[in-house]
């Protein structure tokens, strides 16, 4: 089943291009990576497929909810985990994650079943009476990532998730996002070739607006004839300049 | 309905544990006007009617309200810096339920604010106590506050972390200066008071200050300065609700 299905997407900023007329499926259940350099338009295509941004044309579809006319209905299905750690500050772990199931609709005894499924994916129970503030950056991470799983979206958008992040609290995400993926259709957003490579189904890269290569990891490698992520993204974004 | 009752409290309760749980709200909010209220009486009492606690203390309410300007706002830029009011936007929360939420929470500061300066006040000037005190305790913590709640709901919409400083000390400087609550108005020139009528900040004071102290003419002492209040109040809260609700739009 399609979980998205963009149509022809566009976004321009006065003279800037920033999503080029972008057509793409991502099936149910997938974990879809979209790698790309900075101001290549992975943000702005999030940020339009979860209704932040509106698109100048075209059009995405959330489940067969339009991206221009079901913003409501679509906002019922996703949720997302933005680039800066989004967490009430002064509250505790533990209030962070009633808030935002409250918030939600959650009913109480529904609300502490979330809390005991967040604290076991994301190992939060340590910490869960400590204010947000005063976490290390890494948990804080953790703590904004298992937010957007409190509402159980179908489809969870993570734009650069391990952003700053050390390379053991690094890990550590990639093993709770790998856990995500018979849950949920995630689309991740990441500047870190070895992250696309463990964790993604398939990978987009991006370059000036446009998708320039779409499929599995084998097939990046088969196309490009390189042996890593890295070496394939170096290829196509520099059109083979800067690989050795 | 009750789903967004249900959303509204659930910020608010947030916002509140957020303002609290901040040490620097709580010193400009409560101990620094407190601190001025028992200083300057001890020092200026008997000097001008302005320093009279019966004047003073009212003045001090609304005065630490002009503060609520500055930590509302202050709430809303971080919430926006952080991408926590972004985050929340996906959410199917809508905008008058966010600003209810902020509004909500700042409130219960203003009624602590208020009982606290009037029974302080009351201390020192055992007249103070009375039926007028409970008007005058309901009247600026559910009316002349909500007009420093929206300056700050807007400023935060407006406003980066570090602007709404800026921003804020426009509304607490007109409070201190504009209000006629630190020197006799009678002395300035009639330009000056001309504007200081038609601006919100004496004439919170006064409705404040008149409330207390009893009413000889309705409409001068009461229902002049309630119109100029509610009037602000209303512009500044619909302006707010425009602009959040513009910041809120996917662009």
């Amino acid at each position: 089943m399609v979980a998205i299905k963009i149509n022809k997407l566009r976004k321009e900023y006065k003279d800037l291009v920033a999503v080029d007329d972008l057509d793409l499926e991502i099936k149910e259940g997938e974990l879809f990576s979209l790698l790309g350099v900075n101001g290549a338009g992975k943000t702005t295509t999030i940020k339009m497929l979860a209704t932040l941004v509106k698109p100048t044309s075209g059009d995405a579809f959330i489940y067969d909810y339009s991206i221009k006319k079901d913003g409501d209905n679509i906002k019922k299905l996703i949720d997302i985990s933005m680039q800066e750690t989004a967490v009430a500050r002064n509250l505790t772990v533990e209030e962070n994650i009633g808030f935002y199931a409250k918030l939600s609709g959650r009913a109480q005894s529904e609300r502490e079943t979330i809390k005991k499924e967040i604290y076991s994916s994301f190992g939060l129970e340590k910490v869960a009476k400590k204010r947000a503030a005063k976490l290390s950056g890494g948990w804080q991470r953790k703590l904004s990532i298992a937010l957007a799983l409190v509402s159980k979206p179908k489809i969870l958008f993570l734009d650069e998730p391990t952003l700053g992040l050390d390379v053991i609290a690094r890990r550590e995400l990639w093993s709770t996002i790998n856990k995500l993926k018979s849950q949920m259709t995630v689309i991740l957003t990441t500047h870190y070739m070895e992250e696309a490579e463990v964790l993604s189904d398939r990978i987009g890269i991006m370059k000036d607006g446009k998708l320039s290569f779409v499929g599995t990891k084998d097939e990046l490698f088969a196309k490009t004839g390189k042996q890593s992520v890295e070496q394939a993204f170096v290829e196509i974004v520099s059109g083979g300049e800067f690989n050795a | 309905m009750r789903r967004s009752l249900a959303k509204i409290l659930t910020l608010t309760d947030r916002n509140l544990k957020e303002i609290v749980r901040d040490p620097l709200s709580l010193i400009f909010t409560i101990a620094l006007p407190l601190f001025m209220e028992i200083l300057f009486y001890f020092l200026f009492h008997g000097m001008t009617a302005q320093f009279e606690m019966r004047f003073l203390a009212p003045g001090i309410v609304v005065f630490s309200q002009s503060f609520l300007t500055l930590f509302t706002g202050l709430l809303i830029a971080t919430d926006r810096n952080t991408s926590f009011l972004t985050r929340l936007y996906v959410s199917d929360t809508k905008s008058f339920e966010f600003i209810f939420g902020y509004a909500f929470a700042v409130l219960p500061m203003a009624l602590v604010q208020s009982v606290l300066f009037f029974i302080v006040g009351g201390l020192f000037d055992a007249s103070l106590f009375g039926l007028s005190m409970l008007w005058a305790i309901l009247l600026s913590s559910c009316l002349s506050s909500f007009f420093f709640i929206a300056f700050g709901i807007l400023f935060g919409s407006l406003c980066n972390e570090k602007s709404i400083g800026g921003m804020s000390s426009i509304i607490i400087t007109g409070q201190s200066i504009l209000s006629g609550m630190w020197f006799p108005v009678e002395g300035l020139d009639g330009a000056m008071v001309a504007i200081m009528n038609i601006l919100p900040f004496k004439n919170a004071t006064l409705l404040i200050q008149n409330t207390v102290n009893g009413i000889n003419n309705m409409f001068d002492d009461f229902v002049y300065p309630l119109l100029i209040v509610v009037g602000y109040t209303l512009v500044a809260l619909v302006v707010a609700i425009i602009t959040f609700r513009n910041k809120m739009k996917a662009k």
